[in-house]
């Protein structure tokens, strides 16, 4: 359908549209047109991402001048290939009316391991790996020995793009991840370095969050956009998390152990160079005389990682004296590795900012802010002189640089702690040190400057308030959607009290409590004999999981819920996960039925759709609340109280129930579906945690279903799920619209027009 | 609205996770207002009346019944006639009752497989009124098991026995053994006949010994018409199974919900559209044999005394119609069975409604009476307000404007007093019925009085030119 929204023509290629959706483009587009952010929040199952991508590519078809790009930013692959098969759907429907007006280039971008083509190369376990197979192929200097040699291996694919050179392009359309690897086989192109090449000039690209966050991927990839390009950031709940990982680093004994490896390696290397090749490290010498600046120069293949943001100024000093040389730069970092070790040692917790601890390694080892600054892009260099390929193996002197380069940068907002072992754990030593950024704004705000319109969504923002303090910006439009249903297809439940009428919570005082572990292991049991086909339970850890599925095993309440449904479980394990994913699938599907035990916060929790069948009902047992003493959340509520205001308990309340919110909200992912969710804790049965949750769960949260017990609950699951599978009518009869044609769109749009005139 | 500013209160607190407190008794406060409130919203008691006298009558949901109903026929005929749907009349039906452990449940009092077994007995009647040709078998599934529990036949009372004496309930259940189980008798049925299932099943899982996909994927092939009605919930699986093979799933609400869904599989669904084409089945009419005679009875090799038919062909001693003879294979059926399974294919239309309106009018030219039953359509017999009463309120000044005023409007939310009951009219002849008429003559009766008894004359005027 083709509707008009104010000036803009949007081309829908549905018959039919949800009221929200249309209100959801309304806004979308007068936040466009300020030229400004905006956040929105919309239940998922409404057709938020056709929502999106069809008002601003008919946004910038009707006003070619205005919008160059879309940059389209997902949290997963799988996401990602959705949103380009509905931009496929939608560009169809846009040629079929606007015919070759509407030729856009739109394809997604992703690391090597989901796009390179050759079998040798893909074949690796890890991303790091492909990665350093890849370079080990196609680095300069390798091609260039493998022109004299031709015993030395290249990737044909490479060498036929580059052969190609300026004729290698894509032509119009859009290209999924999977079309970009059949076309670069027909082709026999390179797809990894053609998208690379292609993103500049395509119209859409949809891609993962680290290409735009991530400081040292977004150098690379993200830095010609231009101004007037639109970024939205999708599911983006989480997005303060993914800005302050990209922040953050890690370093233990072992990374310092393998820096120190690395180290040696290093200087063998530098040592056969200065025998058989000196006048190369005379050159790069020369080159950081003149400033890191030259790092364009460098073909695109070899720049594999950009600083982190470093202001603009940094870039043109030239590099600090006394790293120059190589030697002296490797023995620096010998000395800084050897500080972190012995900082390691320590038997007590410390907690410093950065500062204090430049300070002190400045009086310790000598080495000052500037030049810890310049490390990362200093190793950069010289692994490029070195010619080094499998960086994989080097993975941890880059850590260690990057610490660095962080630690000298920032003088605000980070901490760095160091425990000598897991609070959890106190008789295993396990000494990590930890640089933690507590401020989320500081990776989103190169973002935010350079793009004139970021959009940020999901189906849970709220409260809506929140992120535009935690992100430090300021939102033209920031807006909260309700679903329109034709009926009540949730079910939200508040379970405060077991069966024997005592309070259920995984506070901390009960967490152990024999009799709660009882009775949520009996409002499981009667679960499952009332619910059809799947149940997905969230505990609030794993070891909170690990705990009360032992003690339901001794009790032989786990053997009770085997006679009803399988028992599937989610461990740190990614493959298990996903084989036992895989298996409680088929349960569902074959009737047999199933129960799936996961983690909220874990992978289960964030990217997998429990819809359908797969999940009649969620129970949250307990209010996912983070590690409390852990020292480094510790750390950030302290800077969150003193930088934004932010008191700690919102903080906690408002990232606990986004987390419960989040892992009963796979439960539903379209208007067919229908769903139940229980919230079995005490502590949801009150109003400050309540009203954190997304207003599409409490507007179905009825007051009777606010204090239950567990007898209450099977009653009212058994009484739901009779209603919900009867027969029903889509469009929701004469009563309620929830679907609307064009003509409907007709009348309320000279209805709304209407009423702005007055 | 105290509980509000508790609440307010609280959520001022620093409310981290250890210093949080509760205050049980507020909350149990709380609790009741809550599923106070829920009543209170519905406001059930506006929906209640009075009779004159001031007693509570009972809630009258017959209009909003009949409603339902007749929009459910408006649908069947509708559907029926836009295509002259072929309809399968022979019908080969296998019963599946789900008796594992969940079939013990008491959310259906006294247990599900109790009402389950009485919904059974009166659907199989009903089947064998409106499908006097078509034959049942009974199948159940206990402990994950499937077992015959009565071949295919046409006796309604040898099924009912047979299920009344089984009803007990234990194990797992298995959906994919019963289709199999039912898939090797249904696959040995001519082709004319319609071979369908009827699971009732109470049990949410199903303990499968192979892959049930394949099951469903052989009995779609065999065409074999899969139906599912649910006892407590959606489950895909059974889903999945009547879309593959064209059978309707639904779920009960309660228990005359389940009946009304049982019922439905009553009469017969149109024909699958490969078998769709017409052929001459061969059928014997047997005669009823004569009092007094000793024979051997085909069906339960024994000897009989007196009643029973002969088979046509090869004179056999049969105890029942309709049923195919054990020694020649010849369908045996007798005349009214045949002439009774016509109406599905020319069911009567539809009534119309009548608006009140046209009923008040009392100048109108026809009258005031139902023409099935001769009750007045304007009162309605159980509504009648005695002449004294009337008579009494006219005469009442000395109570007050206001309350016969309000009498007046109780009596005519009532339709009491002189207003028009709810009735119908047939589309051909325009004769008017009440409800109970409209019902019965479209679910027993197949003809309409009206039609009836006017076109005897015409006929026979159209004769006498």
């Amino acid at each position: 359908m083709k509707f008009q929204i104010e000036d803009v023509t949007v081309y829908f290629p549905y018959d039919h549209i949800y009221p929200e959706q249309h209100a959801y483009m309304v806004e979308l587009k007068r936040a466009l047109d300020a030229k400004g952010h905006c956040l929105l929040e919309m239940p998922t199952g409404t057709g938020k991402t056709i929502a999106l991508l069809s008002l601003i590519t008919s946004y910038a078809l009707s006003k070619p001048s205005s919008l160059v790009k879309l940059l389209y930013c997902t949290r997963t692959v799988h996401e990602m290939e959705k949103t380009l098969a509905e931009l496929k759907l939608l560009h169809r429907y846009q040629r079929l009316h606007l015919g070759d007006a509407a030729r856009t280039l739109a394809l997604g971008l992703s690391s090597r391991k989901n796009l390179c083509i050759n079998p040798a190369v893909v074949s690796a376990e890890n991303r790091d790996s492909v990665d350093a197979g890849c370079r080990k192929l196609t680095a300069s200097w390798v091609r260039a020995l493998a022109v004299e040699n031709p015993n030395i291996p290249t990737c044909r694919f490479y060498e036929d793009y580059e052969k190609a050179a300026s004729d290698a392009v894509l032509p119009p359309g859009v290209y999924t991840l999977q079309d970009l690897r059949a076309f670069g086989k027909e082709k026999e192109w390179c797809p990894y370095f053609l998208a690379r090449h292609m993103v500049q000039f395509a119209n859409v690209v949809v891609y993962s969050y680290q290409y735009l966050l991530d400081p040292k991927v977004a150098g690379i990839i993200s830095k010609e956009m231009q101004r007037e390009s639109v970024v939205v950031f999708d599911e983006a709940h989480n997005i303060d998390n993914v800005c302050i990982e990209a922040l953050s680093v890690s370093v233990r004994r072992q990374t310092l152990e393998g820096a120190t490896r690395n180290l040696n390696k290093m200087t063998q290397e530098i040592q056969r160079f200065k025998n058989t090749d000196a006048g190369r490290l005379r050159a790069e010498y020369n080159r950081l005389v003149d400033g890191l600046a030259q790092r364009g120069n460098l073909p695109i293949g070899d720049t594999w990682l950009s600083n982190p943001v470093l202001p603009d100024d940094i870039l043109k000093q030239a590099v600090p004296g006394h790293i120059r040389k190589a030697e002296s730069f490797v023995s620096l970092l010998r000395r800084l590795v050897q500080y972190l070790k012995g900082r390691l040692e320590t038997e007590n917790v410390e907690k410093e900012g950065p500062v204090a601890f430049v300070g002190s390694i400045n009086a310790q080892v000598g080495i000052d802010q500037k030049t810890l600054r310049f490390c990362y892009d200093r190793l950069h260099s010289l692994m490029l002189t070195l010619e080094i390929t499998d960086t994989d193996e080097f993975l941890h002197i880059q850590t260690i640089c990057d610490f660095a380069t962080l630690v000298g940068t920032y003088t605000r907002g980070f901490s760095i702690i160091i425990e000598p072992f897991d609070e959890r754990m106190p008789h295993i030593p396990d000494p990590v040190l930890q640089l933690s950024c507590h401020d989320a704004s500081l990776a989103i705000k190169p973002v935010f400057e350079r793009f004139q319109s970021v959009v940020i969504t999901s189906g849970t923002l709220s409260p809506i308030d929140l992120y535009p303090r935690l992100l430090n910006f300021n939102p033209v439009v920031s807006r909260s959607f309700t679903m329109s249903l034709t009926r009540d297809c949730i079910c939200p439940m508040v379970l405060t009290r077991g069966s024997d009428q005592l309070p259920v919570s995984t506070k901390f005082d009960l967490r152990s409590d024999p009799g709660v572990e009882r009775n949520y292991g009996r409002l499981l049991l009667e679960m499952v004999s009332v619910v059809p086909d799947g149940i997905v339970c969230f505990f609030v850890s794993y070891s909170y999981m690990d705990g009360i599925v032992n003690s339901w095993n001794e009790t032989g309440i786990l053997k009770e819920i085997m006679q009803h449904k399988l028992v599937f479980i989610e461990t740190q394990d990614v493959v298990e996960t996903t084989l036992a994913l895989d298996n409680y699938r088929k349960a569902c599907d074959c009737g047999r039925g199933a129960v799936f035990f996961s983690v909220a916060r874990g992978k289960v929790a964030e990217g997998i759709d429990f819809d359908r069948h797969y999940g009649r009902l969620v129970i949250m047992f307990g209010v996912p609340f983070q590690y409390t003493l852990s020292r480094i959340l510790l750390a950030r509520l302290e800077y969150l109280l003193e930088t934004f205001q932010i008191k700690e308990g919102d903080f906690l309340t408002f990232d606990a129930l986004r987390q419960a919110a989040q892992c009963v909200g796979r439960v539903i992912r379209s208007k067919a579906d229908y769903g139940m969710m229980i919230f079995a804790d005490k502590r949801y049965s009150r109003h400050d945690k309540r009203s954190k949750l997304p207003g599409w769960i409490l507007s179905h949260l009825r007051d009777a279903h606010l204090n239950l017990s567990t007898d209450m609950a099977v009653h009212i699951a058994r009484e739901f799920l009779r209603k919900m599978a009867q027969p029903y009518d889509k469009t929701g009869g004469s009563g309620k619209k929830t679907l609307l044609s064009q003509e409907d769109l007709e009348k309320v749009g000279n209805g709304s027009l209407g009423e702005m005139l007055f | 609205m105290n509980h509000i500013e508790h609440n307010n209160g609280k959520g001022k607190r620093l409310n981290r996770e250890d210093n949080e407190e509760d205050d049980d008794e507020e909350e149990d406060e709380r609790d009741l207002e809550a599923w106070e409130r829920a009543y209170a919203d519905e406001r059930s008691w506006e929906s209640l009346q009075e009779d004159e006298s001031g007693l509570l009558r009972p809630i009258d949901n017959k209009t909003l019944h009949h409603a339902q109903y007749r929009r459910r026929l408006r649908a069947l005929f509708s559907t029926a006639n836009a295509a002259r749907i072929q309809k399968g009349l022979i019908r080969y039906l296998f019963l599946v009752i789900d008796l594992s452990r969940a079939a013990g449940e008491m959310d259906f009092r006294p247990s599900r497989m109790v009402v389950v077994a009485k919904q059974v007995e009166a659907f199989i009647r009903e089947f064998f009124d409106q499908n006097p040709l078509s034959q049942i078998g009974l199948v159940t599934i206990k402990d994950g098991i499937a077992q015959c529990l009565t071949d295919l036949g046409g006796s309604p009372e040898s099924h009912i026995k047979a299920l009344l004496g089984k009803l007990d309930c234990s194990g797992d259940s298995s959906i994919q053994n019963a289709l199999d189980l039912v898939h090797d008798y249904l696959n040995q049925i001519p082709s004319y006949g319609h071979r369908e299932v009827l699971i009732l099943c109470s049990a949410l899982t199903t303990c499968d010994p192979g892959d049930i996909m394949e099951t469903i994927q052989k009995c779609k092939k065999s065409k074999i018409r899969c139906s599912v009605i649910g006892l407590s919930a959606e489950v895909f699986i059974c889903r999945h199974l009547c879309q593959e093979t064209g059978g309707s799933y639904s779920v009960a609400l309660d228990e005359s919900h389940l009946k009304e869904l049982v019922l439905e599989h009553a009469p017969p669904p149109p024909a699958i559209a490969e078998f769709a084409i017409a052929n001459l089945i061969k059928m014997g009419f047997p005669q009823r044999a004569a009092e007094g005679v000793i024979s051997i009875c085909s069906c339960h090799k024994e000897a009989k005394f007196g009643g029973g038919y002969t088979c046509p062909r090869c004179k056999a001693r049969i105890c029942e119609l309709p049923t195919e003879c054990r020694i020649c294979g010849l369908t045996l059926v007798s005349s009214p069975h045949l002439a009774r399974s016509y109406h599905h294919l020319f069911p009567i239309a539809p009534f119309d409604d009548v608006p009140p309106s046209h009923m008040s009018g009392t100048h109108h030219r026809l009258p005031n009476n139902c023409f099935g039953c001769h009750q007045s359509l304007l009162n309605p017999g159980k509504y009648n307000v005695p002449e004294a009463n009337r008579v009494g309120f006219g005469g009442a000044e000395e109570i007050g404007l206001k309350m016969v005023e309000e009498i007046i409007g109780l009596m005519e939310r009532n339709g009491g007093g002189n207003m028009p009951g709810p009735c119908v009219a047939c589309p051909n002849c325009k004769q008017r019925f009440c409800l109970d008429c409209d019902i019965y003559i479209h679910e027993s009766l197949h003809n309409c009085p009206g039609c009836e008894s006017f076109r005897q004359p015409k006929s026979v005027a159209a004769v006498q030119e």
